[in-house]
């Protein structure tokens, strides 16, 4: 009777670095709050596991097939990307060696037959490193594919995509009986750039944990040092440096102001350079890489958070931004823009108006807590549990049209 | 005639009115800014002159045709200051075309807040030199001296409506709204309770008196909504049972509304009071929804069904010295939203920071004797720059979003408070603090 995913993943706590895993337990997490059987595949072996959170998932209904490949997950992806972004026209196989590519055809060949006697009614994959797999794994059982799509690999180089990776995205788009983008700016993006139907895409925005804002200190604008933040890993995808940028105009007006960088990438060396050029050195702290409950405290403390992304399929950060009660500043290039309506919107590259909307935000208390107050409305609206029931619905429709 | 006789008249009132938009200012202007510069200039010839094609031209010439082809249909029109002043930068045309039907002798103006502001709510001093500025702005352009007030957004309460009194109008317009109704006819004229104000306060608005005499009973007409909005807000809606809405179809709506003829109040005068905003036709309800050819069936189709049409000031004439229930309007009312209140316009955080930031300049901005900045002061009362900061229904994606062009409230607050600080600078630097004097 009950309702069964095959799913296929690649990050999944506490083994992730971005999103894919945050979103991906809070799909899993809904689903089984829904009643439905997940089988979940990850690529972890069991040692990288710290084991009790996706143990205990298993013994709420889910099970967890480990497949023994060793693949290191996002900062991989991210040092090629950036390989890419430097190095253009390197062919794949040079730049991969043996590692990410061979990585995922391990992952799809071994995924295949570990789950060869599942019995699944629909396949559910996450990106393209599990596509393949998926594809194969529906075949085999001769059920419907829906493909997840968190990032494409335009998002994740800047639009320099590499071919191989994009081929390999594409035909697996093209195999799924069914996509789900989380924003309508990643339908648009695999309509435009994918060529995909439209009516074949369903737009699912991630969701949240906390169905309210939590508790936070009381603001009334008389701290000594104002807080602005950015947290997320540092490439060139998150935009960055466009947020240096921005720290300088308002530096320039407020010096008062401190910003903190959260997250560590490739990028940090450069960041750090490019904030002695800018002479704001010494209002600019770089945090490195930041624990979930460091990340909560930073989220308390700003007065303002900024999340400057250049393509952002979505951007949970600014979730967990609002849940905590920091006033933010989005990228209008992301998928959080279309459900985080309590923003205000810039075009990643105008910095001289994020610095403006910054400026506005500390100088203006009325707005902070309007801000604030509306966050209850928007997190309300988008639990997991909420998002795992419209996928159930998604799930019905593709079966049906299968 | 006689087969008709229990037909209501009808009364219509549109509202004209355009704002002055804000540019995109920064905080970098502030402190930099000439006089004058927080308004886009282009945004506003632009939605001005796109709003005069596909409305008001059209369907003034419209309504220029009909009053010729129809000796008994009337209009009234309440067409703010700051919209006057658009005319004049941006389209002398549609002036013209609006004193063309003034010349016909068969359309009324109303009075109302120069700045189309919240003034009623803040200052009454302000209210009345607003109201005072507009009646002679009217008179000026249309030959006649209004006699009917009608606030902001029908921004109404018992208060309001008093001081309307005292300023010498005989009528006053307000939301038939159902609460303050209690199951009455909207459709008849009622009276606010009677009260007095305190002698400061009469006296301050004697000192604005637009007329030498003051009635002793103001009269309130009622918008009946449900009619004006089957028009303003209905009329293209193809999920509505009453789509596709002929001129037939509404004559007879209203034809049969008029309901208490033979009952208690047998012998007052029935207007179906029908307000909406002018940019209905061919704004809101676009040319191609059939809304031109909706208005020019209509007359026909109310003289078929006996209905006549009366101007606000000639349904007064007509009840004469009947005399009228209460509408007691204790809290305020307005045609805003479903609430139909303030909370259009101040229910937020950003509302209230921007309202009283606004009105807080008052004291200053008058001491610095400056006709122009004085002006700024004022365009920046303008109500819609608070409607645009609305949070209510933001996150559902609504009429607030429609009607703005901001991307969201908080944008727009963005702008206002930018002029807002560049107002207090400005202010500042003419008068730097007193207050170390005067002790």
């Amino acid at each position: 009777m009950s309702f069964h995913t095959l799913m296929f993943g690649w990050e999944y706590p506490p083994v992730h670095c971005g999103g894919l895993g945050v979103a991906c337990q809070g799909i899993v997490r809904g689903l089984l709050h829904h009643g439905a059987r997940v089988t979940l595949v990850l690529p972890h072996d069991a040692a990288e596991e710290e084991g009790a959170n996706i143990l205990s998932l298993g013994n709420v209904g889910s099970d967890v097939v480990v497949v023994p490949a060793k693949i290191r997950p996002y900062d991989s992806m991210q040092s090629y990307a950036y390989r890419v972004a430097t190095l253009g026209t390197e062919p794949v196989e040079q730049l991969y060696g043996d590692n990410l590519g061979e990585e995922v055809e391990r992952y799809t060949a071994v995924a295949t037959e570990l789950t060869k006697n599942v019995q699944p009614d629909i396949v559910h994959t996450h990106d393209w490193m599990t596509l393949e797999a998926g594809v194969r794994a529906a075949r085999s059982h001769g059920k419907p594919l829906v493909a997840h799509v968190h990032a494409t690999e335009l998002d994740r180089t800047e639009f320099h995509p590499n071919a191989w990776i994009m081929k390999r995205e594409l035909q697996g788009l093209q195999k799924a009986d069914h996509i789900i983008a989380v924003s309508g700016y990643t339908k648009n993006l695999l309509v435009r750039e994918y060529g995909m139907p439209e009516d074949k895409i369903t737009v699912l925005h991630n969701g949240t944990f906390n169905d309210r804002p939590l508790q936070r200190r009381i603001d009334d604008g008389t701290e000594k040092h104002p807080l602005v933040l950015f947290l997320g890993r540092l490439t060139v995808q998150k935009g960055v440096s466009y947020f240096i940028r921005a720290a300088q105009r308002v530096h320039e007006l407020r010096p008062d102001v401190r910003f903190v960088v959260a997250g560590e990438g490739y990028l940090l060396p450069q960041l750090i350079q490019e904030s002695f050029e800018r002479g704001i050195a010494d209002s600019m702290i770089f945090a490195g890489r930041v624990t979930n409950s460091e990340a909560k405290t930073l989220y308390k403390k700003a007065s303002c958070f900024v999340m400057p992304s250049v393509s952002e399929p979505f951007g949970l950060v600014a979730l967990e931004a609002i849940t905590h009660g920091a006033p933010v500043v989005l990228s209008r290039q992301s998928g959080v823009s279309e459900v985080v309506h309590n923003a205000l919107l810039v075009d990643f590259w105008d910095t001289d108006k994020m610095a403006d909307c910054i400026l506005t935000v500390l100088r203006e208390k009325p707005l902070r807590s309007e801000m604030r107050s509306q966050s209850k409305r928007i997190l309300g609206n988008l639990t997991w549990h909420r998002q795992a029931g419209k996928i159930l619905s998604i799930y019905d429709k593709v079966i049906l049209d299968s | 005639m006689s087969k008709h006789s229990h037909a209501p008249a009808v009364c219509f009132y549109f509202q004209v009115h355009q704002p002055y938009r804000l540019r995109d200012l920064r905080v970098t202007d502030i402190g930099q800014l000439k006089q004058g510069e927080y308004f886009d200039l282009e945004k506003n010839r632009a939605v001005f002159q796109k709003v005069a094609e596909k409305c008001y031209l059209p369907t003034n010439a419209l309504l220029l045709d009909l009053i010729k082809a129809h000796p008994d249909f009337r209009v009234a029109f309440s067409i703010s200051g700051v919209f006057i002043d658009q005319c004049r930068e941006y389209g002398p045309n549609v002036l013209k075309s609006f004193q063309a039907l003034a010349e016909t002798g068969r359309v009324e103006f109303l009075a109302e807040t120069y700045y189309h502001s919240l003034s009623a709510i803040f200052s009454w001093g302000e209210f009345c030199e607003q109201v005072e500025r507009h009646v002679k702005t009217i008179e000026e352009l249309f030959g006649i001296r209004p006699t009917m007030f009608r606030n902001t957004e029908l921004v109404y309460n018992n208060e309001i409506a008093e001081v309307a009194r005292l300023l010498g109008f005989r009528g006053i317009l307000a939301e038939g709204a159902d609460h303050l109704l209690g199951g009455r006819s909207p459709n008849v004229l009622y009276r606010p309770p009677k009260f007095r104000l305190p002698p400061a306060m009469r006296k301050s608005i004697a000192r604005h008196r637009i007329h030498p005499t003051s009635v002793a009973t103001i009269k309130t007409l009622l918008k009946n909504y449900r009619l004006s909005d089957d028009i303003a807000f209905r009329f293209s809606n193809k999920t509505w049972r009453g789509y596709p809405l002929t001129a037939d179809t509404f004559a007879s709506w209203v034809a049969s509304s008029g309901g208490q003829r033979h009952g208690g109040r047998d012998r007052q005068c029935q207007s179906v009071n029908l307000f909406m905003d002018y940019e209905t036709f061919g704004e809101h309800q676009w040319a191609d929804t059939g809304i031109f050819e909706f208005l020019r069936a209509l007359p026909g189709e109310f003289s078929r069904h006996g209905i006549e049409t009366l101007t606000p000031s000639q349904v007064i004439q007509r009840s004469g010295r009947r005399p009228c229930d209460v509408f007691d309007a204790h809290a305020v009312v307005s045609w805003a939203d479903t609430e139909r209140d303030l909370s259009a316009w101040r229910s937020n955080h950003l509302q209230e920071a921007a309202l009283v930031g606004i009105y807080s300049l008052e004291h200053a901005v008058r001491a610095a004797e400056d006709p122009a900045l004085l002006d700024i002061w004022r365009k920046l009362q303008t109500s819609d720059h608070f409607y645009y900061l609305s949070t209510k229904y933001w996150n559902d994606g609504d009429v607030h979003k429609y009607f703005s062009p901001y991307e969201s409230p908080y944008e727009a607050y963005r702008r206002y408070s930018h002029a807002l600080e560049d107002l207090r600078c400005t202010l500042e630097k003419l008068a730097p603090p007193l207050k170390a004097h005067n002790s």
